[in-house]
């Protein structure tokens, strides 16, 4: 089974810091809306590789970085419904 | 994440019929574009404003409100936003792209009209676009039936202001339309209480080409024969314009084209298999239509430009900056909006010209004529696009459509057959 991995966040302001220190860390990211399965309010989340979680955890803390905790979700094939 | 539901509460939405909204919308950008590979680094950034489409765009029109600023809600590239920005207003163009609002658009409005007509009735109806909820005046145009009685409709609804766009490109049509510039201007600054000068409206007009710019710099891009980017990360990046910070936009366009540049340079492509160069020509996809896109690009080809208003339309063509006086900038403004190629002109023989002129300068193997059903104006305009490009030798797929699921899998199989026939 495989799992994707995501930071959730309190306000965007929050994530776009969170953005700032991955990259100037080199850590791979992707920013996306925010699973609905993990938080029922919109806005972003970033999506991590899991073998960068121990370095991500260690920027949270030295910078402060204020999130709402660190999820993950099973991944699955996805059903494209346009809407 | 941020809770946006009291400014959403604030804006009289229905919030219950919008969280329906909220919990689609993630999966289907999620399955369209964040399954893609190869993406470039700088998509985070309009990854961030889809994840935020709803929230922190609308806080900042809600901010900008509260200090007693305007908004106003447009529905085609003809509108000039030069006008709109140099009352101190922000613009921002309305999306219309959704399945999800036909329904409420059709207790309104009779079915057989073209779904961007009936979504963007629907949004407001419904109350479940917060862009629209912020909207303190919509400004209108004559492009096409459907939308000239639907205005009247929808002044039920909010303030709506109306543009006569001449459909023909005679001399005095330009005139004309130098004349609905005007009276837009006037209109605009009883809005907003401010008077339009001179160096304000300048001013605009030199932002709005530097959009302009950054959009022709990432189709620049595209002409290259090892594509860096997809052509649904090319469309969302045309749909975002139409809405986002102008100033913003235009940083992070410029700082994705300087990746894109970079990746062009390093044989960096999205079409590493040699798939089929498509040009996409037609109506308008609004967000969250990217059903056209999707269905090509996972075919095995890939979407170079498109001829839409959600395209090339929207930044070819700059507003000439040499004019300082007033009258001098609206007949540029009049001259550069209305060499625009909409088929709601007649004759149109201009925008083959274009059609056959962009698929030679993407190396397109192949246009796909798109458009919205009951489109009567695009559709009927078919007939003489596929004589130009039969001549011109360019093979052509006509796809007819809306924005329901329904006939995905139909397209995919007329599209896989074009593409091989173009092989």
């Amino acid at each position: 089974m495989e799992y994707d991995y995501y930071i959730l966040f309190n306000t965007h302001t929050d994530g776009l810091m969170m953005v700032k220190k991955l990259k100037e860390n080199n850590i791979k990211y992707t920013i996306v809306p925010t699973p609905r399965q993990l938080s029922k309010c919109c806005g972003i989340a970033i999506k991590y590789e899991h073998e960068d979680e121990k370095a991500i955890l260690d920027i949270i803390d030295k910078y402060e970085i204020k999130v709402s905790g660190l999820r993950f979700l099973e991944r699955k094939n996805i059903d494209i419904k346009f809407i | 994440m941020a809770d946006y539901r009291e400014l959403w509460q604030k804006l009289g939405m229905d919030l219950e019929k919008h969280d329906v909204l909220c919990e689609v919308l993630p999966q289907l950008y999620g399955g369209v574009y964040l399954s893609q590979e190869n993406r470039p680094e700088g998509m985070n950034y309009y990854n961030f404003v889809v994840s935020e489409v709803h929230g922190l765009r609308i806080k900042e029109l809600d901010d900008h409100k509260k200090q007693g600023g305007k908004v106003v809600g447009t529905f085609c590239v003809f509108v000039p936003d030069e006008l709109i920005l140099a009352t101190g207003a922000i613009g921002v163009g309305l999306c219309a792209g959704s399945q999800f609002w036909i329904e409420d658009g059709e207790k309104v409005l009779p079915r057989n009209i073209c779904p961007l007509v009936k979504a963007f009735m629907g949004a407001k109806v419904s109350g479940t676009c917060p862009y629209f909820q912020s909207c303190d005046m919509i400004i209108g145009e004559t492009t096409c039936d459907a939308k000239k009685k639907a205005w009247e409709v929808l002044d039920d609804y909010v303030d709506t202001y109306v543009m006569d766009l001449p459909q023909m490109k005679r001399e005095k049509d330009y005139k004309k339309w130098a004349e609905e510039i005007y009276a837009l201007k006037e209109k605009l600054e009883k809005l907003t209480s401010n008077i339009i000068t001179e160096e304000k409206l300048h001013e605009a007009i030199k932002l709005c080409n530097r959009k302009r710019m950054a959009l022709q710099r990432l189709y620049n891009a595209r002409k290259e024969l090892g594509v860096p980017i997809s052509g649904k990360d090319a469309l969302l990046i045309s749909q975002i314009a139409f809405y986002d910070n102008p100033e913003r936009f235009i940083e992070m366009t410029n700082e994705l084209c300087d990746e894109l540049e970079d990746r062009i340079k390093k044989g960096i492509s999205v079409n590493k298999k040699g798939g089929k160069r498509i040009l996409i020509s037609g109506t308008p996809m609004a967000v969250p239509n990217w059903k056209i896109h999707h269905i090509i690009e996972t075919s095995g080809a890939v979407v170079v430009a498109e001829e839409t208003c959600t395209g090339t339309r929207y930044f070819e063509n700059l507003v000439d900056e040499s004019a300082t006086t007033m009258d001098g900038m609206i007949n540029a403004l009049a001259d550069r909006y209305l060499k625009i190629n909409c088929a709601c002109f007649t004759p149109n023989k201009g925008r083959e010209e274009d059609i056959i002129r962009l698929a030679k300068e993407y190396k397109a193997d192949g246009v796909i004529y798109n458009s919205l059903q009951f489109c009567h104006t695009y559709n009927i305009e078919y007939a003489n696009v596929e004589k130009a490009l039969k001549e011109a030798g360019i093979p052509v797929l006509f796809i007819e459509s809306d924005y329901s699921n329904d006939d995905v899998g139909q397209i995919q199989t007329r599209v896989e057959a074009f593409l091989e026939m173009i092989g």
